[in-house]
């Protein structure tokens, strides 16, 4: 009976919210054409090589939805501890290239494994939390407790800008749980006090970026001038745009990273202010819909899955974008389904997949009931 | 528990709602850059008046194991612009024609070509015109014609005082290509920038090159500067100091003369390059200021490539020179004692064919010694068809042939051992008896570099251990123990000192020291045979080996040994001067480049 089954899950899949992903994705690929035919013409490469890799993204989407979200449960505990072994090797094994280990190649395509982790992060906690409430405090701790290896891995990495990404994830997944609000606030305390040694921490890369944040002007040709031509390429965007094809910070190489990192300055810069005004309407369907389908949800461990995804999606967006506009530190945060890189893609896209797993299996009659 | 879901939902839609107060902020904040202040960022957008120049920093100095100088700096004077400025109407006309007026030819179209090869970003300066001496500078900056946003900027030209002597060991610098461009680590190089192309230079190019300075500078709108925005000094590249002595490399040369070939000389015991020489060479000094299209190809078409450097990449039959290996296996295999003798009678008849020695009217009872004395080929037909050719193999394989030699150098060739397997997939034939004789005397398939075989060498001199060749001083490895017993060597060195002191090699030893070796002579089906002979002295103490390849020398009594013996002596005769030199090699130096610029930006 699976071909019906799966036949009645595309009938009752959201489709406002896959149809807002997928604008999403042409709108990231037409400016990842745009940003990278600033150097040396090579638009059309990125271009077909983010249609490939949506073509990949797509069909992993299907093919999770298609398994389903219970299916992935079951196998949370495995996938996590696979996720660390293998992370875990590459801190050990991988040659320090720049500083950061965070590639896998794999011949022609590397991958980046911090972008998956991700999901098996969400599958762990959801799994964890829903046996397990964050109502007393031992088993607070112990929700931390189980996520922290992944991030401790990353820092070693390092990947702080990750590990930022993870910690965000786990205080949502942990709040949504049901986390009493006063454990949450002391950890908050806790945390805040111990900021100013975490500064020992950082690599000296780091610090320059905090530390211009803070001050744009300290090193004008490096993180600051980053900062800097940013904010310009999206307030010259004024409200009309420049047009696409014709953003110039962006063609005249002022931005570095356009098509990564940078793709929202390039968007705002040609689309202006009722583009970006768009986007983030857009964006903010897509949160509505994610956090509908775990409203929805019977299922605890849906409900936590869900805001897990929505939690990845937004500290994603808020960081790239306010950083675009020098509102917060540069990170190297890509936007999800805009910025130019496969592994992210296809990791956001299998989380959208599980999400809409949750979606029709609450459509859907309980059979088992 | 219905009433956790009911928290979950609750926590759920407190997640929605702060998700949507961040949408809010960040709304707030689009509206305020982009609407409120949206004139500011225009504005300044247009008006980005930021300039980048880079300082290409000095490259570490290749010096000679004594300190004599193989390549160096000199300064010289670009003219710097920036495409900015360079886009205005009639621009590249004023200047071109400035330029003609002080006699250098530089056509608009020319000057077009330059900034389009450079261009990155209309923001970075780009090199107008290259190589210009102070004079020239002086007097196209006193012109009041000269364009105020072009300014000269002191850089540094390679020159190779050694030139032809030595150019296929330091290579030559040249401007980067686009594809090495594309392979290089984003931010590393950038067009224009010049990259090692062949040799020291190449292989050591992260050693010699440097870091690169950089300066931003805001400038008015008439492209002037205003102010210094951040800077970057530049740092000198690391200086090599080689093995390779220049005295020794110079006669090298000359003995070879016309001749092509090439000559080695090595330390035994560590692998220590001191000759590397090929013949015909080029002059690589043009090559590093840029040379026309036209004289590239007479370098690149020239019938006898001078810029193959025949010592580490021309390969070819050993010759007798393998013999010393056959003899050294049949030993170690027990095929033979040093006391086993056959009997030559000029040539050997098998049933399928009859194999002749050089020497048609025989030379009777020989054993090993004096197989090798002789160089006697009816004696190894004899040993190579007892050992068969997979023992043979094995102890060619031992002695590292087949691989390159692992020399600290680009381009090096590996030969071909050229075993059955390989006649089976490249020829489509079974490895028949005849082939594994002809094996046996080091003719046939069997392609060896001149460097293999003064590695080979090396092992037999210094009691059977394989060291690594290596050319720049710091870069010495552990030799490798190939474990033969010293009695079996000490037979195979016996031949070899007999050669000189009474066989076919003793022109060899006409320059007052003792040395042991073996001549070759390589077959060749397009022309003259090749003359071979290898060599360590002294015979006794060995210190240093040698090879000596002449292309159509046809014998290598007469041509090769000469050569060996003369280089060989004048490498014992002249030992490292340690003293001194030391001051050369203290490493990076911060560069005063940007003071001098200052200098000339200021007028």
């Amino acid at each position: 009976m699976e071909s019906s089954s799966f036949r009645e899950d595309w009938v009752a899949l959201d489709k406002l919210l896959f149809g807002c992903v997928l604008l999403l994705l042409c709108w990231g690929i037409a400016c990842i054409f745009s940003a990278a035919s600033g150097f040396a013409g090579h638009g059309m490469e990125y271009a077909l090589r983010q249609i490939g890799w949506g073509v990949v993204a797509c069909a992993a989407c299907v093919a999770v939805f298609a398994i389903g979200y219970p299916k992935f449960m079951d196998m949370a505990y495995p996938i996590y501890g696979l996720t660390l072994l293998l992370l875990a090797l590459m801190t050990l094994a991988a040659p320090a290239v720049k500083g950061a280990q965070r590639w896998i190649s794999l011949g022609v395509v590397r991958i980046q494994p911090s972008e998956f982790a991700k999901i098996s992060l969400i599958l762990l906690l959801s799994k964890f939390l829903s046996r397990y409430p964050p109502l007393t405090l031992k088993t607070f701790l112990a929700g931390w407790g189980v996520g922290l290896p992944v991030i401790l891995l990353l820092l070693g990495q390092p990947d702080l800008g990750s590990a930022l990404v993870y910690l965000f994830i786990m205080l949502c997944v942990i709040f949504v749980a049901g986390a009493p609000l006063r454990y949450l606030f002391s950890m908050a305390g806790l945390g805040l006090s111990l900021l100013p040694f975490a500064w020992f921490f950082l690599r000296d890369y780091q610090k320059m970026r905090l530390l211009v944040f803070l001050d744009p002007t300290r090193d004008p040709l490096g993180a600051g001038y980053n900062a800097l031509q940013s904010r310009i390429a999206v307030g010259s965007g004024s409200f009309g745009g420049k047009g696409f094809l014709q953003g110039l910070q962006s063609k005249l190489r002022f931005l570095p990273e356009p098509h990564t990192d940078f793709i929202f300055s390039v968007y705002a810069e040609e689309f202006g202010f009722w583009g970006t005004t768009l986007l983030l309407v857009i964006f903010g369907i897509v949160f509505m819909r994610i956090v509908a389908a775990g409203m929805k949800s019977r299922d605890v461990r849906g409900k936590l899955l869900v805001s897990g995804v929505a939690a990845w999606i937004w500290f994603q967006m808020f960081e790239n974008i306010g950083m675009s506009m020098g509102l917060m530190p540069i990170t190297g945060i890509t936007l999800p389904f805009l910025s130019y890189g496969g592994s992210s893609l296809v990791a956001v896209s299998i989380a959208l997949g599980l999400v809409g797993s949750v979606y029709v299996s609450s459509a859907k009659r309980y059979r088992q009931l | 528990m219905p009433e956790i879901r009911d928290l979950l939902d609750s926590r759920l839609k407190v997640l929605m709602y702060a998700i949507f107060a961040t949408l809010g902020i960040l709304f707030t904040g689009l509206y305020f850059f982009q609407i409120v202040h949206a004139d500011r960022y225009v504005r300044l957008a247009y008006n980005n008046r930021l300039r980048l120049i880079r300082f290409s920093p000095p490259r570490g100095e290749i010096y000679d194991r004594n300190g004599v100088p193989l390549a160096i700096n000199e300064t010289t004077f670009s003219i710097m612009g920036y495409p900015l400025d360079l886009d205005g109407q009639g621009m590249l006309t004023r200047v071109s024609e400035l330029l003609m007026e002080y006699g250098i030819p530089m056509s608009v179209e020319d000057l077009e070509r330059t900034i389009k090869k450079q261009r990155w970003a209309p923001y970075r300066v780009i090199r107008l015109v290259p190589n210009l001496t102070m004079a020239q500078m002086a007097e196209l900056v006193a012109d009041p014609e000269f364009p105020k946003q072009l300014f000269p900027l002191p850089e540094w030209r390679r020159i190779y005082p050694a030139g032809p002597l030595a150019a296929n060991l330091t290579g030559y610098v040249g401007e980067i290509s686009e594809s090495e461009l594309r392979n290089s680590l984003p931010g590393e190089y950038i067009g224009g920038d010049l990259v090692g192309k062949g040799g020291v230079e190449r292989y050591y190019e992260d050693r010699l090159r440097g870091a690169a300075g950089e300066e931003a500078i805001e400038v008015d709108a008439r492209g002037r500067k205003v102010r210094t925005v951040d800077l970057r000094s530049s740092e000198k590249g690391e200086s090599v100091r080689l093995t390779v002595d220049m005295g020794a490399q110079k006669l090298a040369m000359e003995l070879l003369g016309d001749y092509r070939g090439a000559v080695v000389a090595m330390d035994v015991k560590t692998g220590a390059v001191v000759v590397l020489a090929s013949s015909p060479a080029y002059d690589n000094n043009p090559l590093a200021w840029g040379v026309s299209a036209r004289e590239w190809r007479e370098i690149t078409e020239d019938q006898n490539r001078p810029m193959l450097d025949r010592s580490i990449a021309g390969v070819y039959p050993p010759a007798s020179t393998f013999k010393a290996i056959v003899a050294l296996a049949a030993l170690e295999e027990g095929v033979v004692t040093p006391e086993t003798t056959f009997v030559c009678t000029g040539a050997l008849r098998l049933p399928s064919r009859t194999f002749r020695c050089w020497r048609r009217s025989g030379h009777g009872s020989v054993n090993l010694t004096s197989a090798l004395q002789h160089s006697c080929d009816v004696y190894f037909y004899q040993v190579g068809m007892k050992l068969g050719i997979d023992r043979l193999l094995k102890w060619v394989r031992k002695f590292g042939l087949g691989d390159s030699t692992g020399i600290d150098l680009p381009g090096e060739a590996g030969g071909n051992i050229a075993g059955p397997e390989w006649k089976k997939r490249r020829v489509k034939e079974n490895w028949y008896q005849g082939d594994t004789l002809n094996y046996s005397i080091g003719q046939g398939f069997l392609l060896l570099t001149p460097l293999q075989i003064a590695r080979v060498y090396a092992a037999i001199a210094n009691g059977g251990r394989l060291v690594t060749p290596f050319v720049v001083a710091s870069e010495s490895r552990k030799p490798v123990d190939m474990g033969v017993l010293p009695e079996k060597l000490a037979v195979v060195q016996r031949g070899l000192n007999n050669v000189v002191t009474r066989g076919t090699g003793s022109r060899a030893g006409r320059f007052g020291v003792s040395i042991a070796g073996k001549t070759g002579t390589a077959q060749n089906s397009h022309g003259l045979d090749h003359a071979v002979f290898v060599g360590y002295a002294p015979a006794d103490n060995p210190q240093y080996v040698a090879v000596a390849m002449v292309e159509a020398g046809e014998h290598g009594s007469s041509v090769a040994s000469p050569i060996v013996g003369e280089v060989l002596a004048y490498i014992l005769s002249h030992p490292v001067d340690e003293s001194g030199n030391q001051e050369k090699f203290a490493g990076r130096k911060e560069t005063d480049n940007q003071g001098e610029y200052q200098k000339y930006v200021a007028q």
